[in-house]
């Protein structure tokens, strides 16, 4: 069975508007929200925002650059009485009394009603907002409050599926915005209308809405946090404002809004490509450092005026990121999480705002554990807490970096079998080439890493891949393009070719028929080093696992292009966040959505898949769940950490990283 | 003393609440206005600077004009009454029909972009040509006098009414368009509720320039073709050196324009509510 269809589907909404001379202005990104019927939408953000074009859009008085809306099934094409606009400034005909303003709408629309049913909608229309009195009157004679009453019960008359409201109440004054409020509320509650409603106003936005959506700041405006606003209805300003949830939904408003206002410019202007290309890039020995060495190999770096791009062979995870911390390196093939980590100030360390527009690959690791361990019969991780509980042994696990993609996952794998990875069992950090002599020497029982290591430790005879990261969390993000914020700042338009050429770099290697050669890339001494057979496990060939059963080419275990692969989502980056909090790997930032914003620039990104007229846009925000079926929603992250039955103590901060500033902020 | 004194500020009081009285400032400080000019005039042609009858000698020398307006002699002859009625019938038929055309043109070209376009060269050559300057045009076309002269108000009138209307029509605020999109309004429905409504007051704009221009028109274009009218009696009275006599109908041509003026905003304000502001 699929889903029954939303009433209202916004539908990946961009608006896009034409500057003259080449230059765009990207007011909305991306927009995807669905809409119930009978719900009560506010969209909150700042002025400028591009809240009422959303608004226009789903009126039908604007239509999308691209993405669109539909309702009831219906696209909509044009402005129709099914979504009855309120305007902010009345929009009332001066020349029509109360009466007959309201009767031109119920006249035109409901014309299958007689006409003495017709009078009787309109009356009741206006005893609704309790303007018998004004019948008669014309606009001119009318105060704003009651201007704004007019033309709600000009919208209610003809009974529309949907109301729009342009912030209805903003140039009201505060006693009659409140009653206003108050009646409106009581409608709506009382004939089940479907309603938007922009505002900038938290306590309105509180008061009347099920789901509050704020909206970041332009250019490329997109949602950022959607809330829930739990109280029950019907509703009333005091039991509102006395509910315990109250104070907290609001201070999670004004603490999104106040991030907005720090939110960074946009640096790339698109036109020229004037780039000096003299760069150096440091990677690790991994196959999924193959877009690097394929760009460079096959002249993709070359072709957007990078001439002398050298690639630099790290001896560990600590050295690469202290290169592109301290300069030494441009930018690097990064552990996912290294740029959030290091942005937070990874295990209590200075904060250095790093960032990243590209997401490299995804998968492409696996659990191995010692053929010893194999061999007594520990071959999942219940298995392995029966062990341990059994033995008494803590033992010994090999993980890359604290801020790996394979300690966050090991970890959550570990945790969710009830083993705590920090007293159960003890992790090392190891880099990866050498994974396999640590295990050969029985220094650790297991590890996790990428390929082609634990291809190797098969090989060998001495490891038996348990799991890989297909059975943990599909098409997580493995590695990025992670540079220092302030680089791309002094060299957008290098970076933005950095970009670009990754990105078909990353298309090319997800080409099957590619890999043999690029696997043979990869073997030379210069880049990974490796056994012709290690490079082609699981990636051109079927993953051996080394446990005697064959298993199937999967194509997905190497992840470069596909789904929207590169694109280095916000969702994704905030549960990485979850993680280093939960181990206390860093401090969870209240500020969080301004960090995931700054470090993960699916702006930046889009910019990039625009000029190569690839898709721009990010996955939908929504929430997702790892093997273990856990729902991690993106709008209540903290929720998320605290439902962890194993996990360390939380540590929030509000945290500013400034470019070139070495200290954490610690509220 | 004290009685005294008393009296004056009584009177300073009443004076100070007169002087606030808009009939007062109106009526009183006009007619002021309007006898200091008069006796500077006298006074001026008294002493010689111009060569004109004073005030008095008009009025003695038109005695028989000002107490008989529809007299009735033979051919051109008749009161200052008949010759302003026979030019406000030329007024009336050429306005009329400026006005009919002009709004309907107007309406029709300020709702299409396309046709605006077209047009707009045209409308802006057209619009400063000096309304004795179609006579000749109007007389070739015409070869009668009295069509001749009704063209030539017509001619005169039209373009500020179409391009009054024209803008009246490209002004309806987004607003109410944006009523009349949700709403999707008829077209019926639009042009009665919204449209005309909302450019009634820029209409008006245009007919009350049109009217002035008309009677501009008609004087000067009488002159030239003759017959009954306020034109031609000035011409005619100049010819036979009766200065007094054309001072007179100067007069009664600036009365009458007034009147025509102030008719035609009334009927604007009666049509558009008076009190709206079209904001």
């Amino acid at each position: 069975m699929s889903k029954p269809l939303p009433f209202i589907e916004i539908d990946h909404v961009d608006q896009v508007f034409d500057l003259g001379g080449g230059d765009r202005y990207i007011a909305l990104k991306n927009i995807h929200l669905n809409i119930e019927e009978g719900e009560f939408i506010s969209l909150v953000g700042h002025s400028g925002c591009g809240k009422s074009t959303l608004l226009n859009i789903i009126a039908g008085f604007q239509r999308a650059t691209s993405g669109g809306v539909v309702m009831a099934g219906r696209q909509v094409t044009e402005p129709g009485p099914d979504r009855m606009v309120v305007f902010q400034n009345y929009s009332l005909l001066p020349w029509k009394t109360v009466y007959q303003n309201v009767a031109l709408a119920v006249e035109a629309v409901l014309t299958d009603l007689s006409r003495a049913q017709r009078r009787e909608r309109v009356e009741q229309a206006i005893q609704q907002v309790h303007l018998g009195s004004a019948r008669d009157k014309y606009p001119a004679q009318l105060s704003g409050g009651m201007k704004q009453r007019v033309a709600i019960a000009r919208a209610l008359a003809i009974q529309p599926q949907v109301l729009l409201l342009d912030e209805p109440f903003g140039a009201l004054d505060a006693l009659t915005r409140g009653s206003l409020q108050d009646e409106l509320m009581q409608v709506c509650q009382a004939t089940g209308t479907t309603c938007i409603m922009v505002t900038h106003d938290v306590d309105e936005a509180l008061l009347l809405s099920d789901r509050v959506v704020l909206l970041t700041n332009g250019p490329e405006a997109h949602i950022g946090q959607i809330l829930k606003i739990p109280f029950a209805r019907p509703r009333n300003r005091h039991d509102v404002l006395n509910h315990p949830g109250y104070y907290g939904l609001r201070n999670e408003m004004i603490s999104f809004l106040n991030q907005q206002k720090r939110r960074p410019a946009a640096v790339v202007s698109a036109a020229t490509t004037s780039t000096r290309g003299v760069l150096t890039l440091g990677f690790i020995p991994l196959m999924d450092c193959a877009p690097l060495v394929v760009a460079k190999e096959l002249g993709f770096f070359a072709k957007y005026g990078l001439e002398a791009v050298t690639l630099h062979r790290e001896e560990s995870w600590q050295d690469l990121a202290a290169g592109v911390v301290n300069g030494r390196l441009d930018g690097a093939h990064m552990l996912a999480a290294m740029p959030l980590a290091i942005t937070l100030g990874l295990n209590g360390q200075p904060s250095q705002p790093l960032m990243t527009s590209l997401v490299l690959s995804r998968n492409g690791n696996a659990i191995t554990f010692s053929r010893h361990l194999w061999e007594q019969g520990v071959r999942t991780a219940e298995d392995l807490r029966a062990y341990l509980r059994r033995t008494g042994n803590r033992l010994r696990f090999g993980i890359v970096h604290p801020a790996s993609m394979h300690n966050l996952l090991l970890r959550y794998w570990l945790a969710a079998a009830g083993i705590d990875p920090d007293q159960d069992v003890e992790l090392l950090v190891i880099p990866p080439p050498q994974m396999v002599y640590h295990l050969r020497m029985g220094h650790i029982s297991g590890f996790c890493v990428g390929q082609p290591w634990n291809s190797h430790a098969v090989r060998e005879g001495i490891g038996v891949v348990v799991a890989t990261d297909l059975d943990i969390w599909p098409g997580h993000p493995e590695k990025v393009l992670g540079v220092r914020q302030d680089w791309v700042q002094a060299h957008p338009h290098e970076h933005l070719a950095l970009v670009k050429a990754l990105i078909e770099a990353c298309e090319y290697c997800d080409t099957i028929k590619h890999r043999p050669e690029i696997a043979q890339l990869l073997c030379q001494p210069a880049y990974v080093g490796c056994m012709p057979e290690d490079a082609h496990s699981g990636f051109v060939s079927p993953l051996d696992w080394g446990d005697g059963i064959a298993a199937a080419f999967e194509p997905r275990f190497h992840q470069f292009y596909v789904d929207r692969s590169p694109c280095p989502g916000r969702v994704e980056g905030l549960w990485i966040m979850t993680q280093l909090a939960r181990w206390q790997l860093t401090p969870f930032p209240q500020n969080w959505l301004e960090i995931v914003e700054q470090v993960r620039r699916v702006d930046l990104f889009g910019a990039a898949a625009r000029e190569l007229k690839v898709v721009d846009n990010e996955p939908d925000r929504r929430p997702f769940a790892l093997f273990d079926g856990v729902v991690f929603d993106p709008d209540h992250p903290l929720a998320y950490i605290e439902a962890a039955a194993i996990r360390r103590a939380l540590d929030i901060q509000t945290i500013v990283p400034e470019a070139g500033a070495s200290s954490p902020v610690t509220v | 003393m004290t009685s005294s004194s008393l009296r004056v500020s009584r009177r300073q009081r009443w004076f100070k609440h007169v002087q606030r009285l808009p009939v007062f400032r109106k009526v009183l400080l006009g007619s002021l206005g309007v006898v200091c000019f008069l006796a500077l005039w006298q006074l001026i042609c008294m002493v010689g600077l111009l060569k004109l009858p004073t005030p008095l000698k008009v009025i003695a020398d038109t005695w028989e004009l000002i107490i008989d307006p529809f007299y009735t002699g033979s051919g051109n002859d008749v009161g200052l009454g008949w010759q302003i009625l026979s030019s406000l019938r030329r007024v009336a038929i050429g306005f009329s029909l400026a006005a009919i055309a002009g709004v309907g043109l107007g309406m029709l070209i300020g709702a299409s972009r396309v046709l605006y376009d077209a047009v707009d060269p045209i409308l802006q050559v057209l619009r400063p040509v000096p309304p004795l300057a179609w006579l000749p045009i109007s007389l070739a076309a015409m070869r009668d006098n009295e069509p001749a002269a009704i063209f030539v108000i017509f001619i005169t009138a039209i373009w500020p009414i179409i391009i009054n209307t024209i803008v009246g029509v490209q002004q309806i605020p987004k607003d109410y368009k944006n009523v009349a999109r949700v709403l999707r309004l008829s077209r019926k429905d639009y042009f009665l509720n919204i449209l005309v409504p909302a450019t009634v007051p820029y209409v008006f704009t245009g007919l009350r320039i049109g009217i002035g221009l008309s009677w501009l028109a008609i004087v000067a274009a009488e002159m030239l073709i003759g017959g009954v009218g306020i034109g031609f009696f000035i011409w005619d009275a100049w010819n036979s050196s009766l200065v007094s006599e054309i001072i007179v109908a100067v007069i009664y041509v600036g009365i009458v324009g007034l009147v025509l003026d102030r008719s035609v905003a009334f009927a604007g304000r009666l049509l558009s509510h008076g009190d709206e502001a079209h904001s």
